[in-house]
């Protein structure tokens, strides 16, 4: 009978371990690379997320583009300022954040459900290591997405921008000086007078010659303004320097309103948009992925991020609710829709003012400190989040 | 019967284990899983872990990967203490727990890429040899949802000699294998251990690790009951003889009047003697003596093998009736 130290002495022959680091929390580039490879052919995911972030701007420029070309006269031009705001401001911006956020829920969850975190724990390689290298491969899916979409957004709203600028309703020639204005409103002065917003208030010294003309051009309010001639006489007929006068008058106020009525967005704006799209798709992704790993399934986390996105936001944004101000300012996306670039419409519509977000009187106000320290709170805590659940959780 | 520490092999302190655990404990709540257990396997031999459902074998291999943590006791993989040396003891080993599962979307090699990119730099280098030795490579660029149960266990497996283990916990690898799979299986597992791996055998397929295994561990109710090598177990067992004669009720009269230990028990084939482990070959002539004497004829005297099965039946219904 073959006894036990026959056949089962110990052996001695030890394959020498070589140290390879794989306790460090420092993920390897291959494992960012495979990491970026499994999220990169989610064929589902992938179509999805190029729909969302290139396709719906793309095929919404292209079919204004299409319309244009058929009926000028019908559809104006596909791109121009109004429209570069209107996209980047209320598609590229939410649906980014919405995307991101799917993609980091999928990349925090997906090696549970699939079962590879278990493979991957018993590499021996931490768990730190294995969760920070889905960070890079995330980010170097969604950033140049989001970045390829609105490079197609900015590309169409500056080469179909308009060539004439549509100012209160009147058709006005872009980028004029205040003084370019009032000439130009002197030639075209009843459309200024019975379109432009007439901000003059009764003090002005010319109250007497506004009112005149005003009360002589057929759309003029007139009347109001100044004192009225003694006896209630009639008013004088204007002459035609007068109707001029009062037009670039009238121009002159309005000037600073025009003034931020573009064409093409300004390539300062494109640049601010650019990177303020790109923030919100990485806060997206990395809450998605501290959220999913978190949870340990993808569903509920994308639920949830929707539901934040969408729903909280909005409202925790703009109500007032008593007791809970300092805990609404802790939202995410306030403190993104106060870091709006100037001329691009805030959170929930409106729109903004030169100083982006924090100029919006319907936003719950918040300093730019307290903005960028909320959304930094928000990166760093869910992070640690995912990562903490990702070291802690059993298999 | 072979106990923990009966043996000097096994009870040798200071000896290079390939796992070592003292008083490990786990619990879930009120329910103890493992229960302070000492487990000690060898290095170089294929070692079977057996117990019935429930009785904590996947919860210590979990432990000892550490994909769960110990609430008291100390363990070591290959002599590195575990979870304070994770790194290094999971470093040259390789496991499968529960049924091997992968990322359906990818294939099979990709699915390797991904866990090579883990390990150290050489695996990526191993992941075709790997491949080719499970069985597999003709369908390594194959997504993995397209795979067979059985070709999943391959890729299992193909997962654990990419790190170039000296230790492979494979728990039940045979599930959804074939006959001629199971065999190929076999064969992969005495070759691993012909080139002085370490393989821990998990399963419920007792002829399979008697199979495959040298040494094996009973695990029931969260306690390692026995453990040792499997002849040295089956040495400790009863033995059983089978005796076919003429007339088995007079044959058991007769063999009731004379001294010898052990029960008789008459069959439809006659009868069967359950004598006490270690009895030798002289008395079972002693018994075929007693009843030519008595006039009996006797047509088959024939020594039961007992089968791991049947020592592993034996133990757990000792330990059944004693409660």
């Amino acid at each position: 009978m073959t006894s036990l130290s026959d056949t089962l002495r110990p052996s001695d022959n030890v394959i020498p371990s070589v140290p390879d680091h794989r306790g460090s929390w420092m993920p390897t580039g291959g494992m960012i690379a495979t990491r970026f490879m499994e999220l990169r052919r989610r064929r589902g995911l992938m179509i999805t997320l190029v729909l969302v972030t290139v396709g719906i701007p793309t095929v919404f420029l292209a079919i204004r583009l299409l319309l244009h070309a058929i009926a000028p006269r019908s559809y104006g031009p596909a791109g121009g300022y109004d429209i570069f705001a209107g996209l980047v401001a209320g598609v590229l911006y939410v649906f980014g954040f919405i995307v991101a956020a799917t993609l980091g829920c999928t990349a925090g969850s997906v090696d549970l459900t699939e079962g590879m975190f278990r493979h991957l724990v018993v590499t021996g390689r931490s768990r730190l290591a294995l969760y920070l290298a889905r960070i890079p491969a995330g980010l170097a899916i969604i950033v140049p997405l989001v970045a390829v979409g609105f490079t197609i957004v900015c590309t169409v709203c500056v080469l179909a921008a308009p060539t004439q600028l549509n100012f209160s309703g009147v058709n006005v020639p872009a980028n004029l000086s205040s003084a370019g204005l009032q000439g130009w409103a002197g030639d075209h002065a009843e459309e200024v007078i019975c379109n432009f917003g007439v901000n003059i208030g009764p003090a002005t010294p010319d109250a007497s010659t506004l009112n005149a003309v005003l009360s002589y051009v057929p759309c003029g309010g007139g009347g109001a303004f100044g004192k009225q001639p003694p006896g209630g006489q009639s008013q004088p007929q204007p002459s035609p320097a007068q109707i001029r006068y009062v037009a670039a008058l009238i121009a002159r106020t309005n000037y600073s309103d025009y003034a931020r009525h573009f064409l093409a967005p300004s390539t300062s704006l494109m640049i601010k948009s650019g990177l303020w799209l790109e923030l919100e798709a990485v806060i997206g992704f990395l809450v998605g992925l501290g959220l999913g790993s978190l949870l340990g399934q993808r569903t509920i986390a994308v639920v949830l991020m929707i539901v934040l996105e969408v729903v909280l936001t909005p409202i925790l944004s703009k109500a007032q609710i008593p007791h809970m101000v300092n805990l609404q300012r802790a939202v995410v996306g306030l403190a993104t829709a106060h870091l709006t670039p100037g001329g691009l419409p805030v959170l929930g519509g409106g729109g903004g003012g030169p100083g982006g977000g924090g100029g919006n009187p319907g936003l719950l106000p918040e300093s730019t400190i307290v903005a960028a320290c909320v959304i930094v709170a928000w990166l760093v805590g869910w992070s640690a989040l995912g990562a903490w659940r990702m070291m802690t959780r059993d298999s | 019967m072979t106990q923990l520490g009966s043996t000097s092999t096994w009870d040798e302190p200071g000896s290079d284990w390939a796992v070592e655990t003292h008083g490990l404990t786990k619990r879930f709540g009120d329910n103890v899983a493992v229960n302070g257990v000492e487990l000690l396997v060898p290095k170089g031999c294929a070692f079977g872990y057996l117990g019935p459902n429930g009785a904590g074998k996947t919860t210590l291999i979990r432990m000892l990967l550490g994909l769960t943590h110990a609430d008291a006791g100390t363990m070591s993989l290959l002599g590195h203490s575990v979870p304070q040396h994770r790194a290094a003891a999971l470093s040259r080993v390789g496991a499968i727990v529960d049924e091997p599962r992968f990322h359906g979307h990818l294939t099979g090699r990709q699915n390797l890429q991904i866990l090579a990119a883990a390990r150290e730099p050489a695996a990526k280098g191993r992941i075709d040899s790997s491949l080719e030795r499970v069985g597999i490579l003709h369908r390594a660029g194959d997504k993995v949802s397209k795979y067979s149960m059985g070709m999943r266990q391959r890729l299992g497996v193909a997962a654990c000699l990419i790190g170039d283990p000296q230790l492979l916990i494979l728990d039940e690898p045979m599930n959804g294998l074939d006959p001629a799979g199971m065999q190929d299986m076999r064969d992969m597992i005495l070759s691993l251990v012909e080139e002085g791996r370490t393989v821990v055998l998990s399963s419920h397929l007792l002829d399979e690790v008697e199979r495959t295994c040298h040494a094996v561990a009973i695990v029931d109710r969260g306690n390692v009951i026995r453990q040792g090598a499997i002849s040295d177990l089956l040495a400790g067992s009863s033995v059983a003889i089978e005796v076919e004669c003429a007339d088995p009720e007079r044959a058991r009269s007769l063999l009731d009047h004379t001294a010898f230990a052990g029960s008789v028990d008459v069959t439809q084939a006659g009868l069967r003697l359950t004598l006490p482990a270690g009895t030798g070959r002289e008395v079972i002539a002693e018994i075929n003596r007693i009843l030519v004497h008595g006039g009996m004829d006797v047509y088959r005297l024939e020594e039961i093998q007992t089968s791991l099965e049947s020592w592993f039946l034996q133990v757990t219904s000792k330990l059944g009736s004693a409660e």
